[in-house]
């Protein structure tokens, strides 16, 4: 009744002034940049003679489909997104089950130390995972890898060593990941859990067949956090990226042209390519997210 | 319910096996951590020496006349004067030679020197729990740490004030006002979290170059004054759960719009406006990127992150030092996740669950 009476205008001007840092720097960082390097990827910009810039059409989208780097960098990438994306929601999702199960002892300090490795600069761990792995001194030949009876791992520079070291680092930065299933798991009603039981459905079944369909939404969007991380954009808990030797192989390749080579207008052409993808990945996911996530409020 | 269970002998089979795998995970998920610290504390002799501990250790040593002694493991019967004996025993050695050498018991000294017939190098060695700091000191000086600390320092709390100011109002005007066009604009907010970074640094490094920012810290900071995605997000999905009634009630005792905001609506969003900085100094304290293309020609304003990684380039062949200095590293986000921890969780869950 009372606030039917009174209600307070939230008027537009204030509005949109409150809204004004973000729209200046939208248009400055964002807009501006992307429209900008659209741009630079029909010229021969170059960093060392910028007085000298020429159209030159699809030149570089043309060099492009010419680069043999490419095929080898799709590739790349598809492979990892293929393996990491799968090991990273089934280690959150496995871990926060465990850390869901009213059984488990010291709730609490075992989701912080899980946590930890999440808030640690990306330099650091780097480095650290390199003294782990390392053939003479490491610990995973001496203290894993030999006691099991394998051989010592040799270099730790081998494509299947960096794959691996990928790995292991990605599943070191579930912390955000896992406490959102956590979070999720947490909010199915004991009614639904409940109910599952009384039909003579097993720990398993209803770990499958409730919780999982449950928390779908907080899966979705921990796939789309882990493959923007991929892709080298914002992610939410962001260590710093370490760029070039980053999991992102397409990210080192434009580095390379603009930071090595300053070829600004190839590197611009490989960038927008690159967003084309990133966009078109996105977009089709979520186009099939309405198959199998569950949404509530459609119900 | 829960009750009878506890005196259920199944159910305790089943928390020591909820309990074990999660310890056997924790344990692994932990030992590069165990292996940082343990590195970090060890002297240069035992990193390269064979069959020494995992923990910072030294090989035993005993004074005699005056001599530092080194000791080793050695088996009794090889020893005049005690050749019936199965045990081996601590001895610290005299005299090193090739196929017998001269030891004294250090249990009992009045024994004197003897010779024991065996080969030195092939012996076992005790190893003492010691460990130093020396690293640590090495580093603090190598990479001029206070230096660092204080740009780390400077950059975390300049760019998270910058960050608090402009998401709090951003987040501020999409949640309580109405005006055009304003769920399409966040809509494009949200979108900006997909954008790779290359497609806007490449024009925004080419720019900065131009007005002569490139190599301060300029093209860092000033973004920050400009709101972002996930920021603002965070924020204004807290603010909507906050009721307008609050607001109008407060309007009616005549408090302007920005007076709302600063005594409604802000001393309520206490655990959202935490959980921003926490991630915020956590991230400016670890951020390279940025860091390293804009400053990598003026080494003295450096952050720690883009010093470590050139201080590990040069030291490469040192894991003691390289490890301690990782850790020097990570001391602070470490420290702050310790004591905001609840901060941490609250915001990632709102961002993640709460949508």
């Amino acid at each position: 009744m009372q606030t039917k009476r009174f209600r307070l205008r939230y008027d537009k001007a204030t509005g949109l002034l409150l809204i004004s840092p973000w729209l200046i720097g939208f248009a400055l960082f964002k807009l501006i940049p992307i429209l900008a390097s659209l741009g630079f990827s029909f010229t021969d910009f170059h960093m060392l003679e910028p007085d000298n810039i020429n159209f030159i059409g699809l030149d570089n989208y043309v060099r492009l489909l010419q680069d043999e780097a490419i095929p080898y960098l799709i590739l790349a990438t598809l492979s990892t997104i293929i393996w990491i994306i799968p090991l990273q929601l089934g280690a959150s999702i496995l871990l926060a089950a465990l850390l869901n199960s009213p059984r488990l002892k010291a709730r609490t300090l075992t989701r912080t130390l899980f946590f930890l490795p999440s808030i640690i600069p990306s330099v650091a761990i780097a480095f650290m995972w390199l003294g782990f792995l390392d053939p003479g001194t490491g610990w995973l030949n001496r203290f894993i890898l030999m006691p099991l009876g394998l051989d010592g791992f040799n270099g730790i520079y081998s494509d299947a060593a960096v794959a691996i070291l990928i790995g292991i680092s990605s599943l070191w930065a579930i912390g955000p990941g896992m406490l959102i299933m956590l979070a999720a798991m947490q909010g199915i009603s004991h009614e639904i859990l409940e109910a599952a039981k009384m039909d003579g459905a097993g720990p398993l079944v209803s770990f499958f067949f409730v919780t999982i369909p449950m928390i779908t939404p907080a899966i979705f969007f921990s796939l789309i956090i882990n493959l923007i991380a991929l892709f080298g954009g914002v992610i939410l808990l962001d260590r710093g990226n370490t760029f070039s030797n980053g999991s992102s192989p397409f990210d080192g390749y434009i580095s390379f042209w603009m930071f090595d080579r300053w070829d600004i207008g190839y590197a611009a052409t490989l960038a927008w390519v690159f967003l084309l993808i990133v966009l078109i990945v996105i977009l089709l996911l979520f186009s099939t997210s309405r198959r199998w996530v569950y949404y509530p409020d459609r119900e | 319910m829960e009750e009878k269970e506890l005196y259920n002998p199944r159910s305790t089979a089943k928390t020591l096996l909820v309990t074990g795998v999660t310890a056997f995970f924790l344990i692994l998920f932990l030992s590069p951590f165990a292996f940082m610290v343990s590195t970090s504390l060890k002297d240069d002799d035992q990193i390269t020496a064979l069959g020494a501990p995992i923990w910072p250790a030294r090989v035993a040593t005993y004074e005699y006349n005056g001599a530092e002694l080194e000791a080793f493991t050695v088996p009794l019967n090889s020893c005049e004067g005690s050749e019936d004996s199965n045990d081996n025993k601590t001895l610290a050695i005299v005299k090193k030679g090739l196929r017998e050498s001269t030891f004294i018991d250090p249990d009992n000294r009045e024994r004197g020197e003897f010779v024991c017939a065996v080969a030195w190098r092939s012996l076992e060695r005790p190893w003492q729990f010691s460990a130093t700091l020396d690293n640590f000191k090495e580093t603090w000086s190598l990479i001029d740490y206070p230096n660092l600390l204080w740009n780390t320092t400077m950059y975390a709390i300049v760019s998270t004030i910058g960050v608090l100011f402009s998401c709090t109002l951003v987040a501020y005007g999409f949640s309580r006002f109405d005006f055009p066009g304003r769920d399409l604009l966040f809509i494009v907010l949200i979108a900006t979290i997909f954008l790779p970074a290359f497609v806007t640094v490449i024009p925004t490094y080419t720019f900065f170059q131009k007005i002569g920012w490139v190599g301060t810290w300029l093209p860092i900071l000033v973004p920050t004054f400009f709101a972002n995605a996930f920021d603002v997000f965070l924020l204004r999905q807290y603010f909507m759960t906050i009721p307008r009634a609050l607001d109008e009630a407060a309007s009616i005792d005549g408090a302007s719009r920005f007076r709302i905001l600063w005594s409604v609506i802000l001393p309520q969003s206490y655990p959202a406006l935490l959980a921003i900085t926490v991630f915020h100094i956590v991230y400016a304290w670890n951020d390279y990127f940025g860091p390293l293309i804009y400053l990598s020609t003026n080494r003295d304003a450096w952050p720690i992150s883009v010093a470590l990684s050139t201080f590990n380039g040069i030291y490469g062949s040192d894991p003691a030092l390289i490890q301690a200095g990782a850790l020097m590293a990570l001391v602070l986000p470490l420290l702050l996740f310790i004591f905001a921890q609840r901060f941490f969780v609250r915001g990632i869950v709102i961002t993640g669950v709460d949508k």
